[in-house]
């Protein structure tokens, strides 16, 4: 079972339904989250939503608790949420996206996808992290091919994933592909 | 008898009624046996019965009216702090017990002389907009709200004959959610072009407009249709729209089942082009019918994005009540199917006051001054109705 955190955004029902395609999912709010699903889940999705990650302590609690224990993923905030539990620092964008489809490069020839691979992705995001990031067993694999913004992680020991961008928009080429790809990981 | 007649006769007869846009012409509503006025204590118990009545396979088997902006705010669990309001109802449904079919050609001659109309103020100005605009861009950049519509108002001293608005409103703009209610102390006249819910059987969608361009004679519709694919700021905006009511109907909706069928479309109307979607799903097993207007309502296109958030965010910086303005309009069957549209375009008029509220996104690269004047371009077809 995949254990859905909403972080009361409006994607997250997407996400929701793009996990679906590949186990029973459960979702419910941060605020409202049953422990009896949280052993039960397998994964662990930490959803987009507003503001930022300093916002929701239940969230991080819950990354720490579970680190290593189980798959973790991470949507846009969920993904911001996993680097700062990391230590990353989280800031603003200069230049924001939201509703924008940008192409996004595969750049690290650890990732579970193919190196220099490109794509198109909806984004929806005023911050970003703030690089250089170094933590060991993190690598980003993923950026922007324009401004060379990090675009996703992957920890392949700990089984911990996140993008920046929305897999779930339908401005998102293969969104089912790349899901699918860290769920059999 | 002809729909010129008919409506000369149900004016004459001083009966409330409903008219509703229909595929063909107007559906006009008359004769209701019950008016319920809605309360945040009997709001559930209300939806809730409505599709567990007998039918009586009639096609009066339901119930017609809207849920203002307040109470669907309070129905998904925001509160609103004081606001100035003209205590008027928060939701009104009647159950009809006729129903006739008008033609597009709503004519009437306007025999009430009892008129009387003011100029409009509007009661933001340009430097407070300017203000709250900044102050908004300002949560977007801090990632607090991804989009945001500030709303402002129009409101005059009028007493008006709201069939006489209807018909010429009609004439010059026929939308395809327009409506218009006409009761003993109230009237609301609208030309909403937005489907918000559309729910047969098992199956529901929506119709999301983002994107609003004021026509001019050397614009054509595919000019409007490059325009908007190309211009990034309504193409995200609309993006943005799109991504939100695929999750609303995705709450509701089978896993894998939630399609945009329509993307990105122009639609035309009377002095703007609107950037339109339509997006489709089905209905899980045991949804109810609180359960689609909860996960629906309020629009999100009226709101921004994320819903939750932005909706706390705007009730923050409101002064003044909503009232009607990105409510529902719309009807419940028997049977559970139903139709709402988003409340835009509207006048409310009430207590001998005309209010229209217009609203337009706040955005990272949207500039104060045009929205602000895109706010006239949407009530300037309400407003010429009292010229």
């Amino acid at each position: 079972m995949i254990y859905i955190i909403d972080h009361k955004d409006s994607f997250t029902h997407n996400v929701v339904h793009q996990f679906s395609n590949f186990n029973t999912v459960e979702c419910d709010n941060f605020d409202e989250i049953n422990q009896k699903k949280l052993n039960k889940a397998e994964v662990i999705v930490f959803s987009p939503g507003p503001g930022s990650p300093k916002d929701y302590p239940v969230s991080s609690k819950l990354y720490h608790r579970f680190k290593g224990k189980k798959k973790i993923i991470g949507i846009c905030l969920g993904f911001q949420q996993i680097l700062y539990c990391e230590k990353a620092k989280i800031v603003e964008l200069n230049k924001i996206y939201h509703g924008f489809q940008s192409e996004v490069k595969v750049t690290n020839a650890n990732s579970l996808f193919k190196k220099d691979q490109k794509f198109k992705v909806g984004r929806y995001h005023s911050l970003k992290i703030k690089e250089p990031f170094y933590k060991k067993n993190f690598e980003i694999t993923m950026r922007c091919a324009i401004s060379n913004v990090a675009m996703a992680i992957e920890n392949n020991k700990d089984k911990i994933y996140g993008f920046q961008f929305h897999p779930e928009s339908f401005l998102t080429e293969n969104g089912n592909l790349l899901i699918k790809k860290i769920l059999s990981a | 008898m002809t729909t010129q007649n008919y409506l000369k006769t149900i004016t004459k007869s001083k009966k409330p009624f409903v008219i509703y846009k229909s595929d063909k012409g107007f559906d006009l509503y008359t004769d209701f046996s019950k008016k319920v006025i809605l309360t945040n204590k009997n709001i559930h118990n209300f939806i809730n019965t409505i599709s567990k009545k007998k039918t009586k396979n009639k096609n009066t088997d339901l119930f017609i009216g809207f849920f203002g902006y307040e109470i669907l705010n309070n129905l998904i669990g925001i509160k609103l702090s004081k606001q100035k309001s003209l205590k008027f109802p928060k939701g009104i449904f009647y159950k009809p017990e006729t129903k006739v079919n008008l033609n597009n050609d709503l004519t009437y001659e306007n025999e009430n002389l009892n008129i009387s109309k003011n100029s409009f103020k509007i009661n933001i100005n340009k430097k407070s907009y300017n203000k709250i605009f900044n102050d908004f861009k300002k949560k977007i950049k801090s990632g607090e709200t991804y989009q945001i519509k500030i709303c402002t108002k129009y409101r005059n001293k009028s007493k008006i004959d709201p069939i006489d608005f209807f018909c010429r409103l009609s004439k010059t703009n026929l939308a395809p959610e327009a409506f218009l209610i006409k009761d003993k102390n109230f009237s609301i006249i609208s030309c909403s072009p937005e489907n918000l819910i559309t729910k047969r059987g098992q199956f529901v969608s929506t119709k999301p407009i983002a994107g609003t361009l004021k026509k001019t004679k050397k614009l054509s519709k595919i000019k409007a249709l490059n325009f908007f694919n190309k211009n990034i700021k309504e193409t995200k905006e609309h993006n943005m729209i799109v991504d939100m009511e695929r999750s609303d109907l995705s709450k509701i909706c089978e896993p894998g089942s939630v399609k945009i069928i329509k993307k990105k479309i122009v639609e035309e109307y009377k002095d703007l082009y609107h950037y339109v979607s339509l997006i489709s799903g089905k209905l899980k097993l045991n949804i109810s019918t609180l359960d689609i207007i909860r996960a629906m309502m309020p629009g999100g296109s009226v709101i921004g994005c994320p819903k939750i958030n932005t909706l706390k965010l705007l009730n923050a910086q409101e002064k003044e009540s909503r009232n009607i303005y990105t409510g529902s309009f719309g009807y419940i069957k028997f049977s559970g199917d139903m139709r709402f549209n988003v409340i835009i375009r509207a006048i409310l008029n009430f207590k001998n006051y005309s209010e229209i509220s217009v609203a337009s996104g706040v955005l990272i690269d949207s500039n104060a001054k045009h929205e602000f004047n895109e706010n006239y371009i949407k009530a300037k077809a309400l407003i010429e109705l009292y010229k």
